[in-house]
């Protein structure tokens, strides 16, 4: 589909140094710098206005920074003669011209960049829209808009892969699709960079992350790295409260009390168990607390929207 | 830049508007005939008194009129129609160089608006002619050397219309915009041009673009003085000079802007 391209020499990497863009006043990227590597999914994560789709504009060469460069395998992308071949992008699946079909769409597409036709057939099977190939787009759902425009990114076969927030405004099963999409194109060795400011979604589907807030580099760690940081506790409701928060204790564990039932640090749901039934203490209530991947980057952005920087 | 010719070109066949503005064109040499039959049927009723006081427009040269607007419109469409709906993102990723991007639309716009502004007014002609006969009517009778090359002079004229539609359309990056400035260009100015005082109407009037095709053509315009009539080569001149205004600043304008 690709003729030309020497499979094996592409690594896909992708290096964003010092990337300084402003809009009129404001400062939508402030000197950031990161590198994505391949073989594994990297979530892009930030608040609303972060700079997140300001950094894949600038990568796609769509928008010109004041300083600094981005980078896709050690060249800017403005100067690749065949675009579609390195980097698949999908920036905003609503971006299209409702009055084309999905297959004429797609058509032109691969026809810019010399793909062949019959790459358009393929790449609509993989997305599940074959059936629906000579239909008009406006009559899609916001769901068949994001599988086009992952059509549209993946007509290059491209060993690297962005994609702006493509879970939005998609029901379970799109999610779920999408999530299971991204680990394989991960697992098939491409560089995947997927925009988010859902903490929750990026925590199932990406190995690592990219934290920014306020056009600065907040974090640059792996899932669980940033779930170390932030220790996980679970929640216990009994009758017997007190005598359980003291049992707790000389076990060795953290113990807040929080309305009526207990937040325990430091040993694990099985731990807390085993040590209630030793002692004959009825549990009503023992949760996990799984949010805590999200209230840590809750709590790394809060951090830069109150001071600005920080890391 | 073949290919991205090519993209553009599947690009305008695949829209609707395309084909609604061709068939408004198409729907305009109908009427024009319609006008052509009447007007004969009028001439067959009427005493010889009332011939010599009859005259017929130019029917072909009417159809070509609409469909410098009409094409004017699918250079504009061509491009705000991306603008406005967050494609020419998509568009200038896959074809980092800008200036191809515009050029390549240029080429299929111009090329379409060539080939439509030639072939329906022509078509239009001919048709006039069997529905006309032989009858001696005034203002129909040009000899079709003649008539051929004012249609093709049209022709051109009416991709320059297409080719200033497109570049207005990346200029303004808005469809509504684009289009007032074109009817400004195509209706608007002409009338002011008409009111001045002289000579600086007969001045204006004569590199008005409506103008232009007779002047290439070697041809003459009513509302003019013959002395104020631009050669054929002054009015190609012209034309040039309007398509490459406003595409000279669309190509500095996409190459320099944020998409």
């Amino acid at each position: 589909m690709c003729p030309g391209r020497v499979s094996g020499t592409v690594v896909g990497v992708i290096e964003i140094q010092d990337l300084t863009k402003r809009y009129g006043r404001t400062v939508a990227l402030d000197a950031l710098s990161c590198a994505v590597r391949p073989g594994r999914v990297t979530g892009f994560l930030g608040p609303n206005g972060a700079g997140k789709s300001t950094t894949m504009r600038v990568l796609l060469g769509l928008d010109a920074p004041d300083a600094g460069v981005a980078l896709v395998n050690g060249v800017r992308y403005a100067s690749l003669r065949r675009p579609m071949c390195e980097v698949g992008a999908l920036l905003d699946a609503t971006a299209v011209q409702g009055a084309r079909s999905a297959l004429n769409h797609l058509r032109w597409l691969a026809r810019t960049n010399r793909i062949g036709a019959r790459r358009t057939i393929a790449v609509l099977e993989q997305v599940g829209l074959a059936g629906v190939a000579r239909k008009r787009i406006h009559t899609f759902s916001l769901g068949m808009k994001q599988r086009l425009g992952i059509a549209a990114a993946l007509l290059g076969d491209p060993p690297v892969v962005i994609f702006d927030e493509p879970v939005n405004g998609l029901d379970p099963d799109g999610v779920r699709w999408i999530r299971e999409l991204m680990r394989s194109l991960a697992a098939e060795g491409r560089t995947v960079l997927l925009s988010s400011h859902l903490m929750t979604e990026m925590a199932l589907t990406a190995d690592r992350l990219i934290i920014i807030g306020r056009g600065r580099l907040i974090a640059d760690t792996s899932v669980r790295e940033l779930a170390d940081r932030f220790p996980q506790g679970v929640l216990v409701r009994s009758p017997r409260v007190a005598e359980l928060s003291g049992a707790l204790r000389s076990a060795g564990a953290a113990v807040a009390e929080e309305s009526g039932a207990l937040s325990v640090r430091g040993l694990d749901v099985a731990a807390i168990g085993d040590l209630a039934a030793a002692r004959g203490i009825p549990l009503h209530e023992v949760t996990p607390r799984s949010a805590s991947l999200e209230d840590a980057y809750l709590q790394l952005t809060a951090d830069t929207v109150e001071y600005g920087a920080a890391r | 830049m073949i290919d991205t010719i090519a993209a553009e070109w599947l690009k305008l066949r695949s829209v609707r508007s395309t084909y609604i503005l061709a068939g408004v064109v198409v729907a305009c040499a109908g009427a024009a005939l319609l006008l052509a039959w009447y007007a004969a049927r009028i001439w067959d009723g009427s005493t010889p008194e009332q011939r010599t006081h009859f005259a017929l427009s130019d029917v072909a040269e009417l159809v070509g009129w609409v469909a410098q607007l009409c094409m004017a419109l699918l250079g504009v469409l061509a491009v705000t129609g991306e603008y406005g709906s967050g494609m020419i993102r998509t568009t200038l990723a896959v074809v980092p160089r800008r200036a191809t991007v515009l050029a390549a639309k240029a080429s299929v716009v111009g090329t379409a608006a060539f080939l439509v502004g030639v072939a329906i007014p022509l078509l239009t002609y001919a048709l006039s002619r069997l529905v006309i006969g032989d009858r001696p009517i005034r203002g129909s009778s040009t000899p079709a050397p003649d008539e051929i090359r004012l249609l093709l002079a049209a022709g051109l004229l009416i991709a320059v219309f297409a080719l200033i539609g497109l570049g207005l359309g990346v200029i303004l990056r808005s469809t509504a915009g684009a289009i007032v400035t074109v009817v400004a260009l195509w209706y608007l100015l002409p009338i002011v041009a008409l009111n001045l005082p002289s000579p600086w109407n007969d001045r204006l009037t004569s590199v008005m673009l409506i103008n232009l095709a007779r002047e290439l053509a070697g041809g003459h315009y009513e509302t003019a003085a013959p002395q104020g009539l631009l050669s054929p080569a002054g009015a190609l001149v012209t034309m040039l000079v309007y398509a490459a205004l406003p595409l000279g600043a669309a190509t500095l304008l996409i190459r320099r802007r944020d998409a």
